[in-house]
């Protein structure tokens, strides 16, 4: 479904991607893994179109390089960048009707997803009037998770959704994860937490200073011995 | 210092003294009013470097310091037997005082100083968007009040009688102590803590109660030297009023530093003179095209026009300026001492 | 009590006309983190546009309709002119551009049409007084209140209650990410200078039903009170805009009212002083916005 080739993001004089190639197949969980600086969250924004990047991103055969966030949106990519971004000020039912912006002339089926979220994460029911700027770190997490689905994306692209959050919350996110995998969503999933991340995934790529050191399965990656060698470097 | 700041100085200083050397050998006298009027710019625009080029903070307020310098100088300066009818309304004490031009344009700059002291100090807390639309507030109050207080101004009417003092070689050498002045600011401990301030917002933050001081000093600083610039003017002119300290000569100043380079000192020299040159000759234009009868009316506001359509291009395609980070000097060293890739 | 109901009257209507003339700069400095300093020829042009349809035969509200339309292209015109091939390069250089845009416009003005004031065309009901509580008022004041409320009311529903206005405060937040949940970023930002040539469009029609004539010079004083209205209320919001506008008109008006003559030439440095100890106490304005967001 994704395919990426040669990727390259630069930011300046800094090579932050030097030429990655992934593949993900329909309803696959990828993880992408990598110390701080690899350049995996460069990668995810590249492939969301928020990045000027060189190389090529197909998906389902298009090739979609250098499209901008919007359009990528209307294509079925949805991204949860790392800073989380919910719109502070907005409350929780509006960040979710931004959400569904791309869709927004289907009222009946934004409403529809709107309970849908509601009853996937009861949580942000509750708090539905609420600013988002108020909730809390795992709060905002499932918020802008939900918020990314209210678009009904084909593409989910995660940014280290356990960024910052307390072990059970991370739990309950995974676990969240796990079920919208299940349901048949695609994900590309970017995490430090290789553990967490590993155990859920299909397939996974290592990435250290710009490029995929490693790739495989899951399982094989994560009985690979050099795995934290990877990491560190050295 | 640095071999490459001395460069600076030297080829900066070497300007200035073109600016001496030339009228000198043309022999012509509206050449060197020409060159007076060039080097009063210098030290404006150069002081007005001092706040702006290291704080990142775009100042409106500066010409109206250059008033405050201008009307400082002329109400100490007007000989006492004028000053009666040039300011009728002058309080007691100061229509009795009475100094030479070089002291009143010394004081011009330390009234102009004092004023930027006290007013300033809030607005040193505030950042970018605020603080520059603050300047621009500050700069109409100035005016304001400099139209209104009759006593010390003759209010909107002219003020006539200061004695012409401003000679093209004691501007040129004020223009020359501006520039030293500006280049030993920016290497100073508060101009490079000020710079770092400007580039980094996190470090600025790290840094919190420290920068409003820093730059109240920086502005303090450029206060002066914007009015010692406006009462060498005025004893350049020896008449005006308070509608030449305002929008237009702001814009005029602000096009020089932008389009130069407003952070460095490169920028602000060099910048005044492709300015100050475009503008003669946009002036010569104008008042040639309004003699020859080519257009009914009088055509006014061409070269204002000129100038903004140049500073947007400049803002286009190179939005730091001409000399956007580098010193002339550093930047003429590195061309001559390019070394093998690694 | 007579005095009490005069002075309610003049701060709800200068106030209001001020908050207008606030919130013009503010829904473009919400969104985009920069002033516009061409804010101000917003009103002038509609001024002119004013003068040019007079004598047209038309109805006062065409050609008032007309006028702020001309202010809605040209604060389209401004954007793209002046903003957008700067807008990522640095916030100082959208200062320059914009300040060199008003430049050209007002020097247009001067060229094309004449230094000296030009009388625009005001409908009779402007010049009428309404006998209220034992004053008189200029009917202009009632219209003026009642239109900044309106339109402040119909603002406020925008932001609050279209999909357009909610994903305008997202994007003012968060641009980048409003851009990935798929929101137009450039539709936005030229909405935000629409709706801001829209409001000066109007604040023209009311700020220069006062003064009667249009000068090149006429969109300083309103982009003045823009300026300082925002700083105290608070940038980043716009209920800050609104209340630093009622406050500025409030601080003005008392001091028309308490100034001796000889001082009140000086209104506008004592206005300033008390803006600086406004602005002593609290840098970032009356109203803390939202925290702060991406740039774009």
């Amino acid at each position: 479904m994704l395919e990426v080739t040669d990727l390259t993001v630069s930011y300046g004089a800094i090579n932050a991607v030097r030429g990655v190639s992934l593949r993900l197949a329909e309803g696959e969980l990828v993880t992408l893994l990598g110390a701080n600086g690899a350049g995996k969250s460069s990668t995810l924004l590249a492939i969301a179109g928020a990045l000027k990047s060189a190389g090529t991103v197909r998906l389902d055969g298009t090739d979609v390089s250098g499209w901008s966030p919007e359009r990528m949106v209307r294509q079925g990519i949805a991204m949860v960048p790392e800073t989380r971004d919910v719109f502070p000020d907005l409350t929780v039912a509006e960040n979710l009707l931004l959400g569904a912006y791309a869709r927004r002339r289907d009222r009946d089926g934004v409403a529809a997803d709107r309970q849908r979220m509601f009853t996937l994460f009861p949580r942000l029911q509750e708090r539905q009037e609420q600013a988002a700027g108020t909730l809390s770190g795992g709060e905002q997490q499932m918020l802008v998770i939900a918020r990314a689905l209210m678009s009904r994306p084909r593409l989910l692209l995660l940014d280290e959704p356990s960024l910052g959050l307390a072990p059970t919350i991370v739990d309950q996110i995974f676990a969240m994860i796990a079920e919208l995998k299940r349901a048949g969503l695609t994900i590309l999933l970017v995490e430090q937490n290789a553990s967490k991340a590993l155990a859920v995934a299909d397939r996974a790529y290592v990435l250290r200073l710009g490029k995929v050191a490693a790739e495989g399965r899951a399982a094989e990656i994560a009985a690979a011995s050099d795995l934290e060698h990877l990491y560190l470097g050295g | 210092m640095k071999p490459a700041n001395i460069l600076t100085l030297v080829i900066l200083l070497g300007l200035v003294g073109l600016l001496v050397l030339v009228p000198q050998l043309v022999g012509s006298r509206v050449v060197e009013r020409i060159a007076t009027a060039l080097a009063i710019s210098l030290v404006l625009v150069v002081g007005l470097q001092t706040f702006t080029g290291n704080s990142g903070i775009l100042s409106f307020a500066h010409i109206g310091f250059m008033g405050i310098g201008a009307y400082a100088s002329a109400v100490l300066t007007i000989p006492v037997q004028m000053r009666g009818m040039a300011l009728p309304d002058l309080y007691g004490v100061l229509a009795q005082i009475q100094v030479t031009p070089m002291v009143g344009i010394l004081l011009g700059g330390v009234v102009a100083a004092v004023v930027a002291a006290l007013v300033a100090y809030p607005l040193m807390r505030l950042s970018d968007a605020p603080a520059v639309i603050t300047s621009f507030a500050l700069l109409v109050v100035i005016y304001t009040v400099l139209q209104h207080w009759s006593a010390v101004t003759n209010g909107p009417r002219t003020l006539f009688g200061l004695p012409k003092a401003t000679t093209l070689p004691l501007t040129a050498g004020i223009a020359a102590v501006v520039i030293v002045v500006a280049l030993a600011f920016k290497e100073s401990r508060t101009g490079l803590l000020l710079r770092a301030s400007r580039d980094d917002e996190r470090a600025a933050a790290a840094m919190g109660a420290g920068i409003p001081a820093l730059r109240w000093q920086a502005f303090i600083l450029s206060a002066l030297i914007a009015g010692i610039g406006g009462a060498l003017w005025g004893h350049f002119v020896t008449s005006f009023s308070p509608k030449a300290f305002y929008l237009k000569e702001t814009f005029v100043i602000l096009g020089m530093l932008v389009i130069g380079g407003m952070n460095t000192v490169s920028g602000a020299v060099i910048g005044t003179f492709l300015i100050a040159l475009l503008f003669e000759g946009l002036r010569a234009l104008e008042t040639a095209l309004n003699a020859s009868g080519a257009f009914a009316d009088q055509v006014v506001g061409v070269t204002e026009i000129v100038l903004a359509l140049a500073m947007m291009a400049v803002m286009f395609l190179r939005p730091g300026g001409l000399f956007a980070a580098t010193e002339i000097g550093p930047l003429i060293l590195r061309r001559f001492t390019r070394r093998a890739p690694p | 009590m007579q005095t009490l109901l005069q002075f309610t009257i003049d701060v709800l209507s200068l106030g209001g006309a001020y908050a207008l003339m606030a919130l013009g700069l503010v829904i473009v400095y919400g969104i985009l983190k920069l002033v516009n300093f061409a804010y101000g020829e917003l009103i002038m042009v509609a001024g002119y546009g004013l003068f040019l349809v007079n004598g047209s035969g038309l109805p006062w509200l065409v050609m008032a309709a007309v006028a702020v339309l001309i202010a809605v292209v040209t604060g389209v015109l401004t954007e793209y002119a002046a903003f957008r091939p700067v807008r990522a390069k640095s916030v100082t250089a959208v200062l320059i551009t914009s300040f060199a845009f008003s430049t050209i416009l007002q020097n247009a003005a001067l060229l094309f049409i004449s230094p000296r004031p030009r009388n625009v065309p005001l409908p009779d009901l402007f010049s009428q007084t309404v006998s209220f509580g034992g004053i008189l008022i200029p009917a202009r004041n009632l219209i003026t209140i009642v239109a900044s409320i309106g339109l402040l009311l119909l603002f406020a529903f925008l932001m609050k209650r279209t999909v357009l206005g909610i994903a305008m405060r997202a994007a003012a937040t968060q641009f980048r990410m409003a851009r990935m949940l798929g929101v137009p970023a450039n539709l936005i930002i030229s909405t935000a200078f629409a709706i801001s040539g829209f409001f000066a469009g109007v604040v023209s029609l009311l700020w220069i039903g006062r003064i009667g004539s249009v000068t090149p010079g006429v969109g300083l004083e309103p982009l003045l009170v823009a300026f300082i209205a925002t700083v105290i209320g608070g940038m980043r919001s716009l209920q800050g805009a609104v209340l630093g506008g009622f406050l500025l008109a409030f601080i003005n008006t008392a001091l028309n009212y308490l100034l001796t003559q000889d001082l009140l030439q000086f209104r506008d440095a004592f206005t300033f002083t008390l803006v600086i100890l406004i602005l002593l106490w609290r840098p970032e304005g009356l109203i803390r916005g939202p925290a702060t967001g991406q740039r774009t």
